[in-house]
């Protein structure tokens, strides 16, 4: 099925839209009557004033800056920067706040709540605290320490670094790889060490807020195309080509595309093929950001060149993260040889900024040997691809059928759901909460005005009675707060897809690593991914559950 | 924000029903001035005209810069709202919107007050030196005298 089919963005129902407007118009006039009272001392002013003595002094503050700050985020705070206290594994515990006084500061009765976790970006559940990578993250530390103190130009070249880039070249498909200590730092400092002025960049409508600096930083000519219209990217090429620069009409030196795999807020795949017939007619480049995708999509994790089965030699840059599959930080570019030389005598983060510290890159090397099978369980990469693929679809399939608005494509563990009305977005963070359900909401300026969300990231650590678990919980609070707003029926790709589908699924891949399990003689039991900060009493019964399940698996199989 | 654009002042106009909504807004200011029992149906379209002309006034024309933090280093934050409206871009459907709409109220208001002298003359005055000429492209990033420049 090509993508188009496979993914949805319901708009917004009229009517929705004009009660959001009212409620934030709404809350604009009781800010500007408390701002008034605030100012005028009716009322006890906690807002960061001037001291007195500067008072004559040109404003430091601009008041009208921090009005949404003041009047809308801090009203609602407690749904955001919650602090944890275990690793953010599938479930994780969160320290209590309460504010006595809406938002102003906090108190910290002492208490915990444990909640499961679909804020993080956690997508083959890497973020544990046992298991190979970790092993190999403290020897990693006892070997070389913490830090590097040093950039890679001068002394901060680990061998480690070195075995991580052949690591990474080898598992996207690219001649060579390099990798910086920083993800945001990768896109923003290297795409002005590949182009500058007299070049043009077409970029995405959504594209990420680092791609955007990258781009402004070039001082390249910026074209912005509709999200994923590939008639408005020919239409812009074409423009770019015959009229060239704008007042000298000298041609360009040179087009990038620059497109993400996966987009965080929408859940949406780009049209690679397209993409890539594009730049091949019309003689550009392409960029891919695949933050979000690499290890994510894809039937052996390898991001969306994978997922459409396209030559990753066809894509010029390749740049990724380990952040978000693999458990680590920091983000690589790879391509062609001459790509990667020139970066490492060019790149503002990789001459001037230190390295990626060693505990960190040996989780990451650990994390793709994993992936290729090379380290860990045998058949473990695989079931975790597996896991998260039936994990994303089951999850999807049934919020479809809830009939709330979910955004994206069907395999994007990227999940929004639409709350679209500024009071429900702080109702839905808390009563989930309360449920025992972390979710992260996100509201406008970030999203389009009409368009808040709440957005969940899959993980391979969830299991699927936490996913039936949460979809319960999400029930029950969307028809409290009345968000199920969808007119359409659930998409047909939806209709095979139930519990029974899911672990049929998760058999298969259990089937096929028994082989292993079988000559070492006993089935190989298959533990929910999950840290081992828990307290052991809360951590049996997902323990009980997942080995009932896979000792009846096994006793129906065999 | 997860938008190319720095600033979601520059697009958040053409969201789906703001145009209705806006328009809805100024209904409910009319029905309100309507339901106080002692003023005649004159003074209460030139009242709905004038809270109009004065509120949209201040909403487009005084305030500069944006209720939050934008990503665009500060070059809105001398900007009124009119000016940081699709970027600056003159005779869009916004501004083209924007511009009509209190005339086609000025006009009713005509009608409605029976055009007599004096409601005429303070609703033509506000009606132009508050929701004309500030709309017009001549005046984009003028200020007389110096007033509201910082």
């Amino acid at each position: 099925m090509s993508v188009k089919h496979e993914e949805q963005f319901e708009p917004t129902p009229y009517v929705v839209a004009i009660i959001t407007y009212i409620g934030y118009v709404m809350l604009a006039v009781f800010g500007h009557m408390r701002d008034f009272l605030r100012n005028h001392g009716f009322e006890k002013n906690l807002i960061a004033t001037e001291p007195a003595r500067t008072k004559d002094f040109v404003p430091l503050y601009q008041n009208f800056e921090s009005f949404y700050t003041r009047n809308l985020y801090r009203r609602i705070r407690d749904c955001w920067n919650r602090p944890i206290r275990t690793c953010p594994g599938a479930e994780f515990e969160l320290i209590d706040r309460k504010s006595p006084d809406h938002g102003w500061s906090f108190e910290y009765p002492g208490t915990h709540t444990r909640a499961i976790n679909f804020g993080s970006y956690n997508y083959l559940g890497f973020a544990e605290t046992d298991g190979p990578c970790a092993d190999a993250a403290a020897a990693a530390t006892e070997t070389f320490g913490c830090g590097v103190g040093s950039p890679r130009a001068e002394a901060g070249n680990l061998d480690l670094h070195t075995r991580l880039e052949a690591t990474v070249a080898e598992f996207v498909g690219a001649e060579d790889a390099i990798i910086f200590p920083m993800g945001f730092a990768t896109n923003a400092l290297n795409m002005p060490a590949l182009i500058g002025k007299g070049c043009c960049v077409l970029s995405d409508e959504l594209n990420h807020s680092s791609l955007v600096l990258g781009a402004r930083l070039t001082g390249a000519k910026i074209k912005v195309f509709r999200h994923n219209d590939i008639a408005d990217v020919e239409a812009k090429l074409r423009d770019a080509i015959v009229y060239g620069q704008d007042r000298t009409r000298r041609p360009f030196k040179k087009i990038l595309i620059v497109v993400e795999g996966v987009y965080s807020m929408e859940g949406s795949v780009t049209r690679l093929p397209e993409l890539i017939a594009l730049k091949k007619k019309y003689k550009a480049y392409l960029y891919l950001d695949e933050a979000h995708s690499i290890g994510a999509m894809g039937p052996h994790g390898r991001g969306v060149v994978d997922y459409f089965g396209c030559d990753p030699r066809d894509v010029d840059v390749l740049m990724g993260t380990f952040t978000k599959s693999f458990g680590g930080a920091g983000g690589y570019i790879a391509g062609s040889q001459h790509l990667v030389a020139l970066l490492r005598q060019r790149s503002h983060s990789g001459l001037y900024g230190a390295s990626l510290p060693a505990p960190v890159a040996a989780q990451v090397v650990t994390a793709f040997q994993m992936l290729m099978g090379r380290a860990g369980p045998p058949g473990e990469g695989a079931r975790r691809l597996k896991q998260l693929e039936v994990n994303t679809q089951y999850f999807r399939a049934s919020l479809h059928r809830l009939g709330v608005i979910v955004y994206g494509h069907r395999t994007s563990p990227v999940v929004p759901v639409m709350i679209f009305m500024p009071g429900k977005i702080a109702a839905f963070g808390r009563e989930t909460l309360k449920r025992g359900l972390g979710t992260v909401v996100v509201g406008y300026p970030a999203t389009p005005i009409i368009e808040s969300r709440a957005r969940f990231c899959l993980s391979a650590a969830h299991s699927l009675d936490i996913i039936d678990r949460s979809v319960q919980i999400i029930d029950e609070v969307t028809s409290l707060l009345l968000m199920k707003y969808s007119r359409r029926p659930p998409p047909a790709w939806t209709a095979g897809i139930t519990r029974e589908w899911a672990e049929a699924q998760l058999k298969l891949v259990d089937q096929q690593r028994r082989p292993h399990g079988a000559a070492n003689g006993g089935p190989v039991p298959r533990r929910p991914v999950e840290c081992r900060g828990d307290p052991p009493d809360k951590v049996a019964d997902e323990n009980d559950a997942a080995v009932k399940d896979n000792l009846a698996a096994v006793a129906a199989a065999s | 924000t997860a938008h190319s654009d720095p600033n979601p002042n520059h697009v958040y106009f053409n969201s789906r029903g703001i145009w209705a909504t806006y328009v809805i807004f100024i209904f409910i200011t009319h029905f309100i001035v309507l339901s106080i029992p002692f003023i005649s149906m004159a003074l209460a379209w030139t009242l709905t005209c004038q809270i109009h002309n004065v509120i949209t006034y201040f909403w487009l024309h005084w305030e500069k810069g944006a209720p939050f933090e934008p990503l665009d280093q500060g070059e809105s934050r001398t900007l009124t709202h009119w000016e940081q409206l699709d970027d600056g871009v003159q005779f869009t459907a916004n501004k083209k919107f924007l511009l009509v709409v209190p005339i086609v109220i000025f006009l009713l208001t005509t009608f409605y007050t029976r055009y007599d002298q004096i409601h005429f003359l303070v609703n033509a005055l506000s009606l132009v030196l508050l929701a004309i000429v500030p709309k017009l492209p001549q005046l984009y990033r003028v200020r007389i005298f110096g007033i509201n420049k910082w």
